[in-house]
């Protein structure tokens, strides 16, 4: 839960920067990051962010919270290339009798993949923390994203923080009830938790759904209308993406 | 010829055992499900994502009729949205492995709604999970609709569909759309992995390397997420029968009769 609102800074500058543009911009920078063929400039991005969010004032254990489920998927993918993937053997091991070698290429391209991935997830990590939620959502219906996807994940969002605290009450009561000692008594709990929370979704949006016909609600949701692009903001955002292609192009 | 037989097999023996051992020593908790951020090279992310637009656009179609018939169907979708955010992000313990790991979800709302608007609700917990929790990418967004929304949904829907026409009995057969939806995620997933981080290597081998290392949270995963899916009909089906009949989960007849 405080993963999203505690750390973000309603009042920082980069908040308040269009939704539009930062958007564009980390998706430019991301399609950079990926295409790119090294580890510096996934690195550099990486660091950028990471200061980004040090101003922003998001404290350092949040963001590697954040990064650490991305970390733990590329260790794994790194450690499978250098091990089995590649020509040229750095060295071999053995271990009952057979051998297990590290291969130079294959270490090579876990770390380009391990760089993608931090670079790629520091951008993300930085756009999460500047956005309001309220605002992507407003930068996606002005990229054409259909109505209907947006509506519901308006839906999702205004309902899942109150989601995560029944997940988090009904699991603590099962536990203090011992309903998670022994495997077959935990199989049949989380089924319970799970159904609970769906029987809470169902009664719950037939109640959204009543609230907001009584408040005129006939099937559509009124969306943000996004102002003009501010002059600055386009100003700075191509700035950044002309100076994250020259470093690219190098 | 039987003592390279053997070496054969030795070697086959030690690949399974270090690539599951990857697993336990790189961290306490699995979150095998989603492909992150960076992980997928441009070209493959760009792919992924074509082919799991028809299935989200064919979604929205759906959405749209039935939200004309039922004002309340978009405000039921979102919150199952969020019901499927929720459950895809609980660490469930996996004794065989020492981590824990977390559930696709997906099978359920398949179950409910059909799979075809699963794959709408599984894309926006996605983009929320991306966004707000860096938990999945937007580069890989593609890829995971593609194995969670489109192959886990539609593997978990019709698994039931085919149980329930043979008369199993319902919570037997929700136990196996949720185990069947979790293997055929997690089979996708070791797929569109295996494909994107290739490189010049062959295909085959390092797709199997990949479903050797996650089979120790997968596999007991994939139980969990059958306990969890027939835990949730069955309550569906002692309190609130009328919601499963009103969903077509279950026939007029069937509500009152055993699970």
């Amino acid at each position: 839960m405080q993963l999203f609102s505690e750390h973000f800074k309603e009042e920082h500058p980069l908040t308040r920067v269009d939704a539009r543009v930062k958007l564009i911009v980390v998706l430019s920078l991301l399609v950079m990051v990926l295409s790119y063929k090294g580890i510096v400039f996934p690195l550099l991005i990486a660091a950028a962010s990471f200061f980004v969010c040090l101003w922003m004032k998001i404290p350092p254990r949040v963001m590697f919270l954040r990064i650490s489920q991305p970390l733990f998927i590329a260790m794994v993918v790194l450690l499978l290339k250098f091990f089995f993937s590649g020509e040229e053997i750095m060295f071999s091991v053995n271990v009952l009798g057979m051998e297990i070698a590290g291969h130079r290429d294959g270490l090579i391209e876990g770390i380009r993949i391990t760089g993608r991935v931090i670079g790629g997830v520091s951008l993300l990590i930085m756009l999460g923390f500047a956005t309001p939620f309220i605002e992507f959502v407003a930068a996606l219906s002005w990229l054409r994203i259909p109505r209907q996807f947006i509506e519901i994940m308006m839906f999702a969002y205004r309902y899942l923080f109150m989601f995560l605290d029944d997940a988090t009450t009904i699991y603590s009561a099962q536990k203090n009830r011992l309903g998670y000692a022994g495997i077959r008594k935990g199989l049949t709990s989380f089924g319970v938790l799970t159904g609970s929370l769906v029987l809470r979704g169902f009664e719950q949006s037939q109640k959204t759904a009543d609230a907001m016909i009584q408040r005129g609600y006939t099937g559509d949701m009124p969306l943000l209308k996004g102002e003009p692009v501010k002059a600055v903001d386009l100003a700075v955002a191509t700035l950044v993406v002309i100076v994250g292609g020259a470093v690219w192009m190098i | 010829m039987s003592a390279g037989n053997s070496k054969f097999k030795m070697k086959k023996a030690i690949s399974v055992l270090s690539t599951s051992g990857l697993i336990h020593l790189a961290s306490s908790e699995a979150w095998a499900m989603h492909i992150s951020e960076g992980i997928l090279p441009f070209n493959w992310a760009v792919l992924w994502f074509i082919i799991a637009v028809p299935f989200i656009a064919y979604g929205m179609k759906r959405l749209k009729e039935l939200s004309k018939a039922d004002i309340s169907f978009k405000p039921l979708i979102g919150l199952l949205a969020a019901v499927v955010f929720v459950i895809s992000l609980m660490p469930i313990p996996v004794p065989t492995a020492g981590t824990c790991s977390h559930p696709g979800g997906t099978a359920i709302p398949a179950i409910l709604v059909g799979p075809s608007i699963s794959v709408v609700i599984t894309a926006v917990a996605l983009l929320i999970q991306a966004l707000f929790f860096a938990h999945g990418g937007l580069s890989t967004w593609g890829a995971d609709i593609v194995s969670m929304g489109v192959v886990g949904a539609f593997a978990g829907a019709g698994i039931f569909k085919i149980l329930r026409r043979l008369n199993v009995r319902l919570a037997i057969s929700a136990f196996c759309a949720g185990l069947v939806s979790d293997w055929a995620i997690y089979m996708t997933t070791s797929v569109e992995l295996a494909a994107g981080i290739k490189g010049d290597a062959p295909f085959l081998p390092l797709f199997t390397k990949i479903l050797i290392a996650f089979v120790p949270t997968q596999l007991p995963l994939g139980i969990v997420e059958g306990a969890m899916t027939a835990g949730m009909v069955s309550l569906l089906f002692k309190r609130r029968a009328d919601l499963l009949m009103k969903l077509g989960v279950i026939k007029p007849e069937h509500a009152g009769g055993t699970i």
